[in-house]
């Protein structure tokens, strides 16, 4: 029995030992078909899906190599099922082709025409597609390419795709590297994202994923559709392409609610994408309005319904999804695998850490004991009213102030979700509150005095969740959040991950009331940054308190 | 033997220690238990259920042969045997022989009348023998349709219906007319077995099935034979006792007609993770085994033998199991068909007798093939050839590739080719080496920041028993993945650990720190845990926190508890103590019970069944005799002959009922006399000499010396038979 560092579960998970030697060599192996799942202190979990292990075969890995490799790393013996499993899993993927065809447009070629008659049989695939050619080949519309891949993924028989994409309108863009160097990883992320034509690259809040999205740009040398979350987010996109690369003020459009500029390299926001005149989509037309030859997706665990759809439309053009939390509480994350593409790139964020692009952390939960007239208040409340109730209380409010004044001298973010809440802590702290209805322009002068310094502390709602670029904020508080979410909690400790000058830690602050449901809601809400081996030190809100 | 032929009985008698010996070996049934003589001795030999015994030992081949045997007439020879097939049948026939399935009669052989009947009246779909010469070269005049009539009953069955036979000028008249066909009722006729052999070109069978086919399938590496079956070894013994550990949670309740019914069968294949066929094999592996128990009133619990079993190395385990495995005559792949009704797994409809046959004859094929699995179709033409012979419904062909399955779920095959442990296995070596190369038990954990726990490897018993008290497990394998939440840890406060000792424990046992949200956890189910204290006496609940007693007594959710307040800080209820539990914690309170001195009760850890296991029995085959019981069962026979032998004449015979009817049978209209002892309607015996002429209705009619008349005898009244 070789003393391998991967164990292979018979539930198909993997587990890699960390501290093995052959780690490094093992995750590299294991990576291009196996989903990172989640990555604590001591064993990181992967697993293998057909997705992952279809994903692996479109580049240009077969089921032999995947069997040798984790015959190869596992510790004890592997159950023959699971490898039979793998290989006919493996098997399924490529008997079915799309191509283009010179005649026929696009097609779906077969060369076992029992899966071809199968699949069109399927009542879901049927009406995607056209007429039979010959008994191998029948021909698809082609604003149907997106919509047939997704339906015949379910079926269990993906289609390869040799359709290629369109190369959209030529346009020179190169990185500009003076004075700095695109990171390693962000190089093989750019990289493994190119090679495999479409797909999301998942990578730590902090990381430089702009970064990631110019040097495909580069690769692309053609006109690209950014899509973000709001009008601050493009602004800094649009400041870093400025800086990062050879694009001039000229090439760059923002198309958002304020202005409506198309140029070579447009900035939208999913926002204005989204807006409905009548019940109509008004913008949606933009993805038609130029040939582009790229589309990026930021933050795209966010990506809105409409949005989904229309994408599923624009299967021939490169799309690029940018992320640092690929988890979404409604499941939908399949749906963004299948239309924006696979996962190309995932790094644990301690790796990174490690590196020292991003600024270690120590996450902090405050559990905060109610007063009894709290409690009472909180035990009499509605269902629907619960959460609100324990989480603004005026317990926790003090337990901020405190917080905040400890960190006088440090950039600190306090983040709540309930605007009445954020407005009284920023009138008792006197300082100033960024929040839904704030003008864009005081938003931006804000953000800069904070970057400079000039102001201390800052109070955001959720407006700050995603996509604000603040480097020096190194405190961070919560106060309240959208209930359990995963990703509303990795994003917000992203907001401090960037690396401070002095080399400093970042800390993070969740003030939690003890004993109720804000408590089960902050377990949930810890999972995603545990599982990337963030560990939450409790302390009593008592060590915080001024005796 | 005054006859003009040797008798069946005759030609036994003669036969040689040795050769007896040999026979007895070949068919234990025939001494078990020990016939009085030879006369019995033939009896029992040429009884059906014996005789289906010994045809079942026959390969194809060995059967075709004793098929061309049943086409010849008595006497016949070895030569004609070997004419109508092949050299290679001579050996076969001396093999017949020697088992007793035809007997010798001077240069030549004969098959005893029981044979043929067993064989039926067409063997090898050849029809009855012609009373008339045959001259085969009219078949080559024959007309074209009737040419097509003799074609279409060739390779049988030999009968043709037509509408009348007597019709003039049809095919079928000039055929009876050249007694190419033999009349059998105005409407069939038959293809005369003599013309059916020549038409057949002087053969009986259109293949001959000399040699076993060829096991077919890929040629796996050893390496990839011994990982898999490893892996299968240590899979199938987790299986048990996940399953086992599961029942012992979560008791099932047999049906009313017995078995694991088809709900919990899916319970438990989702808690293992394996298809449901495989379950259903894990649960009949534990049943074997004795490792649980079907109770009286139904449940279906862990015996005490589990935890025997649980203590042993893994060698031990895996061959007690696969030991049972082998020898059983249950079924596990039955389980889930309709026959009657639904088999369920643990029911007694899942015994069938030649399990046990095939099972071995199938490792003993692996055995003879190393390094190849086989496919299914091969395996089972294979064992097919081998065991050509169908009791009732033949299950054969499922049973073959249930027993391939089942070898690999247990590690005997893996990849379908047999491995070194399996091969140490079927050949009963005594060290097999599984345990050397699985891999070691662990003896610690490591605990991770998102509230989980991993055992790398196998983990000694002891730990892994107190860790899934208050861990439930995520993933299984190689490695066991648990995770700690609130519900697990009040479980394991509930098993009567303190949350002092669950620390202790995971920092005695997890060989990385344990994270602080972990001790906050567990503190805080602790703090919540066991406030409240509920009692058997009438059920009482007392707490210290009075408050909490008013919020109970006005919980509208429990008013139909009816408690009382006897004391500020006790309430009393009428309600089962068990029931007080479960509503007060459905209710949101976190109780525990606690006994008369005012300690905690804890909740047993693993439930056991309290009854005596009962594992199925096994049907099995008569097993060989050894060298000893064959030399006893020789000397109670010869000394039985020599006992017989010296019955005075004049004595009235004494035979048992069968050694009469065959007797008579035997002489039945062969004009020979025989004497008989028949008792008189009062009870009175006296001796007769009759002739026997013919039987029927339980009577015998026969010649009476006497009288000279010819009288019927009822055969209930004959006290025994011998020749005159």
């Amino acid at each position: 029995m070789s003393d391998g560092p991967l164990i292979v579960q018979s539930d198909k998970t993997l587990l890699l030992d960390i501290d093995h030697p052959l780690s490094t060599e093992c995750r590299r192996a294991i990576a291009p078909f196996a989903e990172l799942e989640k990555s604590p202190e001591h064993i990181h979990t992967y697993r293998l899906t057909s997705l992952g292990l279809w994903n692996a075969r479109a580049s240009g890995h077969d089921a032999e190599q995947v069997i040798d490799t984790l015959l190869k790393f596992s510790r004890y013996a592997v159950p023959h099922a699971l490898l039979l499993d793998i290989a006919e899993t493996m098997g399924r993927y490529g008997r079915l082709r799309l191509e283009s065809h010179p005649v026929h447009g696009l097609i779906l070629i077969s060369t076992d025409q029992a899966v071809l008659a199968e699949v069109m049989r399927a009542k879901k695939v049927a009406p995607l597609l056209g007429a039979k050619v010959d008994d191998e080949t029948v021909t698809v519309h082609p604003s149907q390419r997106g919509h047939l891949k997704q339906a015949l993924l379910r079926l269990g028989w993906p289609a390869e795709d040799f359709a290629g994409y369109v190369d959209g309108q030529a346009h020179d863009i190169a990185l500009n590297e003076d004075g700095w160097k695109l990171r390693e990883y962000q190089k093989l992320a750019a990289e493994g994202f190119w090679h495999g034509g479409s797909g999301v690259v998942v990578l730590p809040c902090g990381a430089g994923k702009t970064l990631v999205g110019a040097a495909a740009m580069a690769h692309a040398q053609a006109t690209t559709l950014i899509l973000v979350t709001n009008t601050v987010a493009a602004r800094q996109w649009r400041d870093e392409l400025l800086k990062r690369t050879s694009l001039n003020e000229d090439e760059i459009g923002e198309y958002s609610g304020s202005k409506k500029e198309i140029r070579p390299v447009t900035i939208a926001t999913y926002q204005v994408m989204t807006t409905r005149k009548k019940g109509v989509y008004a913008h949606l037309d933009l993805f038609d309005s130029h040939d582009w030859g790229l589309i990026i997706y930021d933050e795209v665990h966010l990506l809105p319904a409409p949005i989904f759809r229309f994408t599923a439309d624009i299967q021939s053009r490169r799309r690029l999804g940018l992320t640092a939390t690929l988890v979404r509480e409604d499941g939908m994350e399949g749906e963004v695998f299948s239309l924006i593409g696979p996962k190309r790139f995932d790094v644990p964020w301690k790796e990174i850490e490690a590196q020292g692009y991003i600024a270690p952390a120590d996450c902090v939960e405050v559990r905060v004991t109610l007063t009894d007239h709290e409690r009472l208040t909180y035990a009499t409340a509605e269902q629907e009213e619960k959460y609100r109730s324990c989480a603004t209380t005026a317990t926790k409010k003090n337990v901020v102030l405190a917080l905040a004044k400890q960190h006088a001298d440090d950039q600190t973010l306090i983040i709540g979700q309930y605007i009445s809440q954020i407005d009284e802590i920023a009138a008792d702290l006197g300082v100033p509150i960024v929040k839904g209805d704030t003008p864009i322009k005081e938003r931006e002068e804000l953000f800069a005095k904070f970057r400079t310094g000039e102001v201390k502390c800052l109070v955001v709602s959720k407006v700050a969740n995603f996509s604000i670029d603040l480097p020096e904020a190194s405190i961070a508080i919560q106060v309240s959040g959208t209930f359990g979410s995963r990703q509303e909690e990795a994003q917000r400790l992203g907001r401090i991950l960037r690396p401070k000058a002095d080399g400093r830690g970042a800390r993070f602050y969740s003030v939690v009331a003890r004993d109720t449901i804000d408590q089960d809601f902050a377990q949930n809400r810890q999972r995603f940054l545990a599982e990337q081996g963030y560990s939450y030190r409790i302390i009593d809100a008592d060590e915080v308190l001024p005796r | 033997m005054s006859d003009a032929f040797p008798s069946f009985a005759g030609e036994l008698r003669e036969r040689s220690d040795e050769d007896l010996a040999l026979l007895f070996s070949a068919r234990p049934d025939l001494i078990t238990p020990v016939p009085a003589d030879m006369t019995a001795l033939s009896t029992r030999a040429t009884s059906a259920p014996s005789l289906l015994r010994a045809l079942e030992t026959l390969n194809q081949w060995q059967f075709q042969v004793l098929e061309v045997c049943a086409a010849l007439a008595d006497p016949f020879t070895s030569k004609e045997v070997v004419a109508l097939s092949d050299p290679a049948a001579e050996l076969v026939v001396k093999h017949l022989h020697k088992i007793a399935l035809i007997y010798r009669d001077g240069s030549g052989y004969r098959m005893p009348r029981a044979v043929r009947d067993i064989l039926g009246n067409e063997p090898a779909g050849l029809g009855p023998q012609s009373a008339s010469p045959i001259d085969f070269k009219v078949i080559k005049k024959a007309p074209e349709a009737a040419q097509a009539v003799l074609n279409k009953l060739i390779w049988g069955p030999p009968r043709g219906q037509v509408g009348d036979i007597r019709k003039k000028g049809t095919p079928i008249e000039w055929l009876l007319e050249n007694n190419l066909l033999i009349p059998i009722d105005t409407s069939t006729v038959a293809l005369p077995r003599e013309v059916g052999i020549f038409l057949r070109g002087n053969k009986v069978h259109q293949e001959l099935m000399i040699t076993q086919p060829q096991l077919e399938g890929p040629q796996i590496r050893n390496a990839d034979i011994e990982r898999a079956s490893l892996a299968a070894i240590s899979n199938t013994l987790r299986w048990v006792e996940e399953l086992m550990n599961f029942w012992s949670e979560e008791t099932p309740n047999a049906l009313q007609s017995g078995g694991l019914g088809v709900r919990d069968l899916k319970k438990a294949s989702d808690h293992l993770g394996v298809e449901e066929n495989c379950t259903a094999f894990v649960a009949e592996l534990a049943y074997l085994g004795g490792l649980l128990c079907v109770e009286a009133d139904g449940r279906i619990l862990p015996s005490t033998n589990f935890d025997l079993w649980q203590n042993k190395e893994p060698e031990e385990q895996w061959r007690e199991l696969v030991e049972l495995w082998k020898l059983t005559s249950r079924v596990a792949g039955l389980v889930g068909r309709t026959e009657s009704r639904n088999i369920t797994a643990l029911s007694t409809e899942l015994d069938r007798s030649n399990a046990a046959l095939i099972r071995a004859l199938v490792l003993d094929l692996l055995l003879a093939n190393p390094g190849i699995a086989p496919t299914v179709k091969s395996a089972q033409k294979a064992i097919l050839w081998r065991y050509p012979h169908r009791r009732g419904i033949s299950i054969t062909a499922e049973l073959v590739e249930w027993t391939l399955r089942e070898a690999e779920w247990l590690g005997i095959t893996g990849g379908n080719a047999l491995s070194v442990y399996g091969a140490k296995f079927i050949k009963d070596e005594d060290s097999l080496g599984i345990n050397s190369a699985l891999p070691k038990p662990v003896d610690h954990i490591l605990v991770q920041a998102d509230n989980t726990a991993i055992a790398p490897g196998p983990l000694t018993i002891e730990i892994a028993r107190m860790l899934s008290t208050f861990a439930d497990i995520e993933s299984r394998g190689g490695a066991t993945v648990y995770r700690f939440s609130e519900s697990s840890i009040r479980r394991g406060l509930d098993h009567g650990h303190s949350a002092e000792e669950i620390k202790t424990f995971l920092s005695k046992t997890s060989k990385t720190q344990i994270p602080q949200p972990l001790e906050y956890l567990i503190a805080d189910v602790a703090k919540k845990h066991g406030k409240l204290r509920i009692g058997y006496a009438n059920t009482y609940i007392r707490c210290d926190d009075q408050a909490m007693i008013t919020a109970i007594l006005n919980d509208k959710k429990l008013e139909h508890l009816n408690f009382r307040q006897i004391a500020p800080q006790v309430l009393i209820s009428d309600t089962e103590s068990d029931e007080t539990m479960d509503e007060l914690r459905r209710a949101g309170y976190f109780p525990s019970g606690e006994n008369s001195k005012g300690s905690v009760v804890n909740l047993p850890i693993q439930k056991r069944s309290k009854s005596r296991p009962k594992p199925p029995r096994i049907i099995g085959e008569i097993t060989k005799p050894s060298e000893q019981m064959l030399t006893a069962a020789l000397r109670t026979l010869r000394t039985g002959e020599r006992a017989a032998k010296k019955k005075p004449v004049g004595e009235i015979p004494r035979t048992t009922a069968n050694e009469t009817m065959d007797l008579l049978n035997e002489y039945l209209g062969k004009g020979v006399s025989l004497r008989i002892g028949y008792a008189d309607a009062n009870g009175g015996v006296s001796l007769r000499i009759i002739d026997p002429l013919s039987i029927s209705l339980g009577t015998l009619v026969a010649k009476d010396h006497a009288t000279n008349a010819v009288t019927p005898f009822k055969i209930a009244r004959i006290t025994g038979v011998t020749t005159a």
